[in-house]
């Protein structure tokens, strides 16, 4: 045998060792879980003392928190560099909902389906468990929930006898009918997010739900309902030109709309459930003067439902402990973890138990209310290509809402966009 | 031969292979997590002469790079030849101008997302009744952005002017002077003419970081409304790495590269014609 090839053997005799020690830790070594998430915003963290918990009840298992960057474009940045990498430097890892069909389809997640008993997932929302699910497989485990809802002002409604709108026709007659009578030049009608960006896909979705108008069929269909789909965004335009929302809802994401509410500058503001803790707030220009309800219908058309979101927990696919990993997910996601994120921080629960829980309903009285909402919620379209077609629509539906593209147009310049990309990929 | 082996090695490992590959990829279907990819020959790029979001995409850039780099120039120019004649706190005013240019992109740009904002900001708080729609309204958004950019990079080229300024000898101006130029004849004639070399250095830093414009229009409007501050890098990255069309994505780069390339050899020639001039 030649030197080098006496080396060589050698080396791959050390490399095999090393793997051999890496794949399994012997009795007594300690396992060390990354976990990457997104820091909770709220007055207590509650994750440090979760994770700790853990640790407790797996002596030798030290589990390591690591904060990812703050947006969300950032998130699934870093996620698609680090996952299609080999090792990805993490085991259990927080995703937003609308990640979860692409991360499974390219392979990142392990599939959670057998380590699952019977009935696990029962408590949560059947539709947080749907868009944790693709090809009738679990690739993550619901962690906390999203609702659209409709804020409005309790004060104003009651000041003119009326009652909390149904349709969004009944909202823009209320809104004309307060903002006659108050007089106020800095009292806006109705708010929502109008910016060019994920959230306007997410406005435009309940408008066309509302409409009877799908963007995206289960069978790929894009845009069955043109003319329904032209009519909403032409009703949205529409609440800009009349002046029920103001100008810069073409601007306008969460917060922007969220503070111009909460400084009382506003009737009617449609966001997402953390808005109520931050409306409560000592010092809240609103406080005890806003309640929500549900999204709006039309007045001829579906009931109105909101858009859900949130944070599912999956577990990477390269992960060196994938039970210990499955094991952690399940622990963050168990009721007891959930109810202390959700007395900590402005999170919904996913279980649905947790909306009835005395604890809770006493910090916040409006839960049982939300948890009728979210049940009625609806998730954006579960499809692994979700952010090819929310990218490729924002701009069509942003010109629609400018006025720079009639919405026929906009429809129209949308599904051709979509079937050329969306036929690259077949 | 030998000694430029390591500048060779490093070139190619850190451009040519890269630059190689990306114009491989764009000549590719290629969605690696959705296991697509195949030869695409010149699809992605016919498809990029007929795509309406390219050619507003390339029009923006144009647009932003010409205006951002003209108003630069003009207040950097304003600006260098301010803080020359002043006779105090140079130092300070320099400080001031090296702030702003040092702020990372992203900073300035939630700085001005602050100063834009439709109900709060303070630019609409002094408008008062014409308050107006910044980052939201497609007539006005580019323009904001641009002012937001200029606002940030205009420093670079005042600190540049003001180190020329500095060069030229005193005795020009006395010599000036003693022929009976006036202030608006010294300054066509003499200081402008001198700073020529400097300005178009700058121009071209300016016009190749213009071209390339991404940070900015990314925090403040995301490319929109109606993908009016879209540029061909914000594309480029939706492509890339929402979307993670790279075959496509790598087409946009390659036209951007391309784009950067003619400017840059365009700008050359006129800095080599002018020092053979002079």
């Amino acid at each position: 045998m030649s030197a080098w090839g006496y080396g060589a053997t050698q080396l791959i005799g050390v490399l095999v060792l090393l793997a051999g020690c890496a794949g399994s830790p012997g009795e007594g070594e300690p396992v060390t879980l990354v976990f990457k998430y997104a820091r909770i915003l709220g007055n207590a963290d509650p994750l440090p003392t979760l994770l700790r918990e853990f640790e407790a009840q797996h002596p030798g298992v030290r589990v390591k928190g690591e904060a990812m960057p703050w947006t969300s474009d950032d998130q699934h940045q870093f996620y698609v560099i680090n996952l299609e990498g080999r090792s990805p430097g993490f085991d259990v890892l927080m995703l937003d909902c609308i990640w979860t069909p692409e991360f499974a389809r390219a392979g990142w997640l392990l599939d959670l389906t057998p380590y699952l008993q019977p009935g696990e997932l029962a408590p949560f929302f059947p539709s947080t468990v749907a868009s944790a699910t693709y090809d009738h497989r679990v690739w993550a485990l619901p962690w906390n929930m999203n609702v659209g809802l409709l804020f409005y002002r309790t004060d104003l409604l009651a000041k003119y006898g009326l009652q909390p709108p149904d349709t969004y026709e009944a909202l823009v007659e209320q809104a004309r009918l307060i903002r006659g009578r108050e007089r106020d030049p800095a009292l806006d009608g109705y708010l929502w997010q109008g910016k060019q960006y994920e959230g306007l896909v997410v406005n435009v979705l309940e408008a066309l739900w509302a409409n009877g108008a799908p963007l995206i069929t289960d069978d790929g269909a894009v845009f069955p309902e043109p003319a329904r789909a032209a009519d909403a965004l032409r009703f949205l335009r529409g609440l800009i030109t009349s002046g029920v929302s103001p100008t810069w809802t073409t601007a306008a994401d969460e917060e922007l709309s969220r503070r111009a509410f909460g400084d009382g500058h506003a009737i009617f503001l449609r966001n997402w459930p953390y808005a109520r803790d931050l409306f409560e707030s000592e010092g809240s220009a609103v406080r005890d003067k806003v309640a929500f309800t549900a999204i709006p219908g039309r007045a001829r058309g579906e009931p109105g439902a909101g858009s859900t979101g949130g944070a599912h927990l999956g577990v990477s696919r390269r992960s060196r402990h994938p039970e210990l990993a499955v094991a952690l997910a399940r622990h963050l996601t168990s009721e007891r973890a959930q109810r202390a994120i959700a007395l900590g921080a402005a999170l919904s629960p996913s279980r649905q138990a947790l909306y009835h829980d005395p604890e809770l309903v006493r910090r916040n009285p409006a839960m049982p209310r939300l948890h009728a909402l979210a049940l009625a919620g609806r998730p954006r379209p579960i499809t692994p290509y979700y952010l090819l077609v929310s990218a490729t629509v924002q701009p069509e539906f942003s010109a629609a809402l400018v006025g720079v593209k009639p919405p026929e147009r906009a429809i129209d310049d949308a599904r051709a966009r979509l079937g050329h990309f969306l036929g690259a990929l077949r | 031969m030998l000694l430029l082996a390591p500048t060779a090695l490093a070139l190619g490992a850190l451009t040519v292979y890269p630059g190689a590959w990306v114009l491989w990829l764009s000549l590719q279907h290629r969605i690696p997590i959705f296991g697509v990819a195949r030869f695409a020959g010149l699809d992605n790029f016919t498809f990029l002469s007929v795509d309406a979001r390219f050619w507003s995409a390339a029009h923006t850039t144009a647009v932003f790079t010409v205006a951002s780099v003209a108003l630069e120039v003009v207040l950097g120019v304003g600006a260098a030849l301010a803080i020359h004649t002043q006779r105090r706190g140079r130092a300070v005013a320099l400080s001031f101008l090296l702030l702003a240019w040092a702020m990372p992109a992203v900073v300035a740009a939630k700085l001005f997302e602050w100063l834009y904002h439709p109900v709060a900001g303070l630019i609409n708080v002094a408008l008062g009744r014409h308050a107006l729609n910044w980052l939201g309204d497609p007539a006005i958004a580019l323009a904001a952005v641009t002012l937001a950019d200029v606002w940030r990079t205009m420093p670079f080229v005042a600190i540049l002017c003001y180190a020329r300024l500095l060069a030229i000898p005193a005795d020009l101006y006395e010599a000036a002077q003693v022929d009976g130029a006036g202030r608006l004849a010294t300054l066509t004639r003499i200081t402008l003419p001198l700073l020529g070399r400097i300005l178009l250095l700058a121009v071209l830093f300016r016009t190749l970081d213009a071209l390339r414009a991404f940070d900015i229009m990314f925090v403040l409007t995301g490319g929109g409304p109606a993908n009016t501050t879209e540029t061909l890098t914000v594309y480029a990255y939706r492509a890339l790495f929402q979307t993670l069309q790279l075959g496509f994505g790598s087409a946009l780069s390659v036209v951007v590269f391309a784009l950067v390339m003619v400017v840059a050899w365009a700008y050359l020639r006129l800095l080599r014609a002018g020092s053979v001039a002079a």
